[in-house]
């Protein structure tokens, strides 16, 4: 009893004399964190008249009511082929003269059969060895600006938009063109390789012969078909397609890395019709601003939408060095995309907010619009679209029956699979809620993200023509938008709710704490040293414990024996005095 | 005697001819139309900007020599420079001031490939630019007239990284004005590439190597300066708690002893010493798999956060 007391005073004193002796502090004050780099919301520069419904070489315009509408020259270039329209309206274009050369109305309906494509392979974001920076640059959004190959129409002349500028031309962009033929044409689709790597191009779902007739390989597949297109080489891939639809092509070279490298685009063949010009390519996506004849009886507009998802540590190889040799290593023996995650997710090539100046689905009042998705991720996709159910006409280009097609407001689809939607605008609380700016976006939650930060990724919105101004910008009724036009935002430097719950800045950041995680890597390292470093300390004082126990017990048997030690002691003394 | 000659000569040209024919064929383009201020263009997709057969730019009083040079631009013209993809036959041209410089440019390849100058006068040379394009096997030629000054000017393609990747060449006016860059054979990058050996490891498994490699040294808490590997000092809590246990568990465990197992036979004693011995160690098992469990879902966030 008495050595049970004692045992509990003695831990008493401990706790007592270990415990701290407690103040009030106060937490560090909030601290605004300044917007000062935020664009626009649309400086494409553009000459308004783009916008307007037009009619250029005889070729009906529709209206784009967007910040960045295609040039009209280049619809009508690419509805005529550069071999029709005039000197000056080819000038207004970046195209190579032999680009697409439309010719020979060989079933006398009045439209061209002899449909000759030239594509090049042009890297964006690149490495340079002369300056830190990359050339030709494209940005997704605000400052984020990774490496891609992509199809192109044949250009001439600059990569860039001026000697003064890096900014990529505009027809140097993500995605890939959409390429669009009337059904039963003869196409010849030349891919000259500009690149410096192997390319192909494989037809995925459209008709096309496995052998052409001079006994090519037509298949784009290395392994089975024919040998890849190498750097500075071109070939020829012959098609007659016999089935219209909405496809796919895309590079068969290493296809794991070249396709989210950029290499795919959607192929839609047109059905048959009299006096139908189509427009061959659409370049970005978006708007089809000269539908088919097909596409204009039974609707009002036609979007494309190809969504595609993009790892950055895969994005930043062909940046990290020039050799192409240390690229090819990078690419072919280091990278491992089983290990591999997606950080940006873009519609038509850009994320939110740019996706606003570009790929609003822009609709009015009792319409039908005609919606081609292509699922251009690594991962399947579940398309939502706010305040609508479309309906499911089509899937990977083959017409769904009438009596069986499904309504819904999810749509499912795997990699690479297309999906042709029809979107009612008819406000019966059915297909549609009614007139306002309604998002649309991949529903897996990180698709909305940049890199993590949200809102970002493939978000874009169906906006009724009402709440668009002359400049197609949207009249949202919610926060202000500027913190998405800022670099800051996306490098994670902005407490997005700091002026929102009031004014004195109750959800901002704290003085002194820095902004909020900086880069990926930093953070990695300062986890790595964290484990580490609290491991030694556990084992330290576990140490400690040890010795301490072991120290503990000595004392006991040093008191147990203490007659003894004392004796030996004595014996010791005497002994030393002795001598 | 004469018709044999004439027999062998035909020969001889005929097997000439299919050797050429084997050749892929240089297309001329020498048809173009002229759009004015220098600019000509075909629908093959040949191409001059710039071109200046007679204009004397400021200072020069007469053109002071008239100069044709050739340039082959090609795949097959990187093969001297390893780390490019692409190149012109030659890298670097000097012509005097006030030259009339014809360049036949000739493109070996079916695809595009640029001769293309900046930095000139802009009020004679419209975006200050000399440009010769097309789409080979074939042939463009163009003309200007280069101004007084002394001046290197950058010569290049500009199809998205052909310049990059090896296509890059400098006109030296005169003396010139200094070099640029990354030219092949000629100037180095400004921008090295690091050749050192493949870091075949994920960077996740670099990561986890140091975290690793801390735990056994810090074990070890022997240390002269009495602190720990570990960094912690030797005279802390945990070692007075141990001294308290120590001195107050000896007593209660020798006191067990006595009680249970004094007096019984070796055998038992050390059965029971095995029995407590085993159950600390389930314990410290179990201990040690909690704490790896943690461990490999810190690892798990490393590496997600390195993809």
């Amino acid at each position: 009893m008495q050595s049970k007391s004692l045992a509990l005073v003695f831990t008493c004193a401990v706790l007592g004399f270990v415990q701290p002796v407690s103040a009030v502090t106060t937490n560090p004050a909030t601290e605004k964190v300044t917007i000062d780099d935020a664009e626009p919301f649309c400086n494409s520069g553009v000459p308004p008249e783009w916008r307007d419904a037009q009619v250029v070489e005889g070729v009906n315009i529709e209206e784009s009511r967007i910040c960045n509408p295609d040039n009209p020259a280049d619809i009508a270039a690419f509805v005529k082929g550069t071999n029709n329209v005039s000197m000056q309206t080819l000038m207004d274009t970046n195209l190579a003269a032999d680009a697409l050369t439309l010719t020979n109305d060989m079933d006398g309906d009045g439209d061209p059969d002899h449909i000759i494509i030239k594509l090049e392979i042009m890297e964006l974001n690149g490495h340079s060895p002369d300056f830190p920076g990359v050339v030709p640059t494209f940005d997704i959004a605000p400052g984020i600006q990774p490496s891609f190959w992509v199809f192109t129409p044949k250009t001439r002349d600059m990569s860039t938009k001026s000697f003064a500028s890096a900014e990529a031309n505009p027809m140097l962009r993500l995605p890939a063109p959409v390429i669009r033929v009337e059904q039963g044409d003869v196409v010849w689709l030349v891919v000259e390789n500009t690149h410096y790597f192997p390319h192909s191009i494989h037809l995925h779902g459209v008709d096309h012969p496995y052998m052409d007739h001079s006994g090519e390989g037509n298949d784009g597949v290395g392994q089975t078909s024919q040998m890849d297109i190498m750097p500075g080489q071109s070939k020829t891939y012959v098609i007659k397609p016999r089935q219209a639809g909405t496809m796919y092509y895309h590079c068969h070279v290493q296809p794991h890395t070249h396709i989210p490298m950029g290499l795919a685009g959607l192929f839609v063949v047109e059905e048959n019709r009299p006096n139908n010009w189509v427009q061959t390519f659409n370049v970005g996506a978006g708007q089809v601003r000269h539908p088919s004849v097909a596409v204009k009886e039974r609707y009002a507009r036609e979007y494309d939408l190809h969504f595609q998802s993009i790892d950055k540590e895969l994005h930043r190889m062909p940046q990290a060095a020039n050799d192409p040799r240390l690229i090819a290593r990078a690419m072919n023996q280091e990278y491992d995309i089983t290990d591999a995650t997606d950080d940006y997710f873009v519609l038509n090539g850009r994320s939110f907010p740019y996706t606003m100046r570009e790929s609003l689905v822009v609709v009015q009042p009792n319409e039908k619009i005609k919606l081609r998705v292509l699922n251009g991720h690594t991962d399947p996709m579940a398309l939502h679209i706010h305040g609508h159910k479309a309906t499911e006409t089509h899937y990977d280009g083959v017409e769904h029956p009438p009596a069986s097609r499904v309504t819904r407001d999810v749509y499912s689809l795997a990699p690479a699979q297309r999906l042709d939607l029809e979107l009612n605008t008819t406000d019966d609380g059915l297909h549609s809620f009614g007139s306002g700016l309604w998002m649309f976006h991949d529903h897996t939650e990180r698709a909305f993200t940049t890199d993590g930060v949200g809102e970002g990724g493939s978000i874009s919105l169906v906006a009724y023509k009402d709440y668009l101004d002359d400049k197609g910008t949207p009249k949202t009724h919610g926060m202000d938008l500027s913190h998405y036009f800022s670099k800051k935002f996306w490098q994670r430097k902005i407490p997005i709710w700091q002026n929102w719950a009031d004014d004195w800045g109750s959800l901002g950041a704290p003085a002194g704490s820095g902004s909020a995680a900086p880069a990926s890597a930093t953070a990695s390292a300062v986890s790595a040293a964290t484990p580490s470093s609290g491991g030694a300390a556990a084992s330290g004082s576990f140490g400690n414990l040890l010795i301490g126990l072991f120290l503990g017990i000595l004392a006991y048997i040093g008191f147990v024996n203490r007659a003894f030690l004392q004796t030996q002691a004595g014996r010791l003394i005497n002994r030393q005095q002795g001598n | 005697m004469n018709t044999k000659i004439i027999l062998a000569l035909g020969l001889v040209l005929s097997a000439g001819s299919a050797i050429a024919a084997e050749e892929p064929q240089i297309i001329e383009h020498n048809q173009m139309m002229d759009h004015g201020d220098g600019h000509l263009m075909d629908m093959e997709g040949g191409m001059v900007m710039g071109q200046n057969k007679d204009k004397l730019p400021a200072g020069c009083d007469r053109v002071s020599e008239d100069v044709q040079i050739t340039v082959h631009a090609g795949r097959k013209y990187s093969k001297s420079f390893p780390g490019t993809m692409f190149g012109f036959d030659k890298h670097e041209w000097r012509v005097k001031p006030c030259t009339r410089l014809t360049v036949h440019f000739i493109n070996d390849d079916p695809v595009r490939h640029q001769w293309m100058m900046h930095g000139l006068p802009k009020f004679m040379y419209d975006k200050g630019m000399f440009h010769l394009e097309v789409t080979g096997p074939a042939k463009v030629s163009g003309t200007l007239i280069l101004p007084l000054e002394d001046r290197t000017y950058l010569v290049h393609c500009d199809i998205a990284q052909h310049m990059e990747k090896g296509m890059k060449g400098q006109l030296v006016v005169g003396k010139g004005s200094g070099t640029f860059p990354s030219i092949p054979g000629v100037t180095d990058p400004a921008i090295f590439d690091n050749y050192g050996p493949v870091q075949a490891a994920p960077e996740t498994a670099a990561v986890s190597v140091p975290a690793l490699a801390a735990a056994p040294s810090s074990a070890e808490p022997v240390a002269g300066n009495g602190q720990t590997a570990g960094g912690a000092p030797l005279f802390s809590g945990s070692l007075v708690i141990g001294f308290v246990a120590g001195v107050f568990g000896a007593p209660m465990a020798y006191g067990y002893y006595n009680r249970r197992l004094k007096g019984r036979p070796l055998g038992e004693i050390l059965g029971a010493v095995a029995a407590a011995l085993k159950g600390f160690a389930c314990r410290l098992n179990a201990l040690l798999r909690w704490l790896y469990r943690r461990f490999k879902e810190g690892q798990r966030y490393l590496s997600k956060d390195k993809n």
